[in-house]
């Protein structure tokens, strides 16, 4: 069985009630019913604010960060893939595992918004609820129900995802979900990329990222993102001017995809926080899949794993001059 | 006014070549010294060690216009600070094929092995790579106005 909204209510007031949590990060609803908003709780009172649907996409593992230094315990919802950047944290010695309360909710798909609206073709406002149902969504409209293929209406990431159920947790709610039916390569548009000559490489991602604001959404809002002051801000030296130029942000876009090499557990927060939409779980994945090619290495599974970047092994590939 | 008369030149690519104080310069040196022809479109940077060439360098040097870039270091094992140009062969893996994925030829950057004794390795290093860049032509991801 899923978890639900209630079991989540219930479950978070009775932590708050025997003292294991302070605090609680979880999912409210936001301003329309296809929007949720974090909501960051202090005692089990609002408890029932809290709500658990496939609209949860945020993942909440940053907010860890700003919780470092509060009393007690922390308490926090984590899907799959959230587990996965807590992994990351907890491995670089950003939290503390023993002030982090993780409840765990498996996850069989978040919902795409755009994509949603485009395949109902109604607006915003006529959506009272999205409920998971199987291998569709079931979408609840002013007038009637209708239900929605989940491949025709999920997350990229979630199109790809390989651990629906959270890694790390202290209490599970629902039923673990050991794979998602839909999942098959999850680098194959990876992979049609990498067959392009570089010449339609370079149009492709020039395209792309001349679209770029350098509104640096997808650094803040990035779960593996924790150094206190980023390259990108650094007077001096300055990395990157604040040209409006496609190499800049070429330079921004390859140095961030560099530097959280071996920590991005493809959550798509980057993307999905982005303004211009620019594929950017594409570099990303990119990296991801060479790490795992070159030094079989998964991020945000096993907190005692090394990263790949800061070890070695005197027999590495070695097709250098 | 602006001259509109188009002169053709050979290309000459601009190449930066990151070389470790240990090995490398010191090859780089000796190929000096033993008067070996090499061509002369790479400027040297001298690093204290290959590892300590992070990709933010390489990135930052393609995007501001070089067309090639090199890591010159120990060969693996004989790293002056044991385990640097390890590090930096695990990253430039990584790195390029990052480049190759948004059409930086991969070539465009090159990680060799040149150790004190080998200035004839760096001779040919250095004529290998400027060949090979010429023959991709002026780096395409620039447009600096």
């Amino acid at each position: 069985m899923k978890a639900t909204s209630e079991e989540v209510q219930t479950r978070v007031k009775k932590l708050f009630e025997d003292g294991s949590i302070g605090h609680f990060i979880g999912y409210e609803t936001g301003s329309d019913s296809l929007r949720v908003t974090p909501c960051f709780l202090k005692s089990g009172q609002a408890a029932s604010r809290l709500v658990w649907n496939p609209l949860c996409a945020n993942n909440l593992s940053k907010y860890l960060l700003d919780f470092k230094n509060v009393e007690g315990k922390v308490g926090i919802m984590v899907k799959g893939c959230d587990s996965r950047s807590v992994v990351e944290l907890l491995k670089e010695n950003q939290i503390d595992r023993d002030k982090v309360f993780i409840v765990g909710v498996p996850c069989s798909g978040i919902v795409d918004r755009e994509k949603l609206l485009e395949v109902l073709g109604v607006s915003p406002g006529e959506v009272v609820a999205v409920e998971d149902d199987g291998d569709a969504f079931v979408v609840t409209l002013k007038e009637g129900k209708q239900r929605v293929d989940k491949e025709k209406a999920l997350r990229g990431e979630c199109l790809v995802c390989k651990y629906p159920t959270p890694v790390v947790y202290d209490v599970l709610l629902g039923e673990a979900v050991s794979s998602l039916p839909w999942v098959g390569d999850d680098y194959s548009l990876i992979k049609e990329q990498e067959a392009l000559s570089s010449e339609e490489k370079a149009l492709y991602w020039n395209r792309e990222l001349s679209q770029c604001i350098r509104c640096y959404a997808c650094r803040n809002i990035c779960p593996v993102c924790t150094c206190s002051e980023c390259i990108f801000d650094k007077k001096a030296p300055r990395w990157i001017t604040k040209a409006n130029d496609v190499s800049e942000n070429l330079v921004y876009h390859l140095v961030r995809a560099f530097h959280v090499a071996g920590k991005c557990i493809d959550c798509g927060e980057c993307e999905r926080a982005c303004p211009m939409n620019i594929p950017l779980r594409s570099l990303n994945k990119k990296v991801e899949k060479d790490l795992l090619e070159l030094f079989d290495y998964t991020a945000g599974i096993d907190v005692e794993q090394q990263p790949p970047l800061t070890t070695y092994k005197a027999g590495d590939l070695d097709d250098f001059l | 006014m602006q001259d509109n008369k188009e002169v053709k030149t050979e290309f000459k690519p601009k190449i930066l070549a990151f070389c470790c104080n240990w090995c490398a310069y010191a090859g780089a040196d000796l190929a000096g010294v033993s008067r070996f022809q090499m061509p002369t479109d790479v400027r040297v940077i001298r690093v204290m060690c290959s590892g300590r060439v992070p990709p933010e360098l390489i990135i930052r040097a393609l995007a501001n216009g070089l067309d090639g870039v090199m890591i010159l270091g120990c060969h693996p094992g004989e790293c002056h600070y044991s385990e640097g140009n390890y590090l930096t062969r695990r990253r430039a893996h990584v790195l390029k094929r990052l480049l190759s994925y948004i059409g930086i030829e991969p070539d465009r950057f090159q990680l060799g092995w040149v150790s004190a004794a080998e200035g004839a390795k760096f001779a040919a290093v250095v004529k290998e790579t400027t060949d090979k860049i010429t023959a991709l032509g002026p780096n395409r991801w620039v447009d600096k106005k």
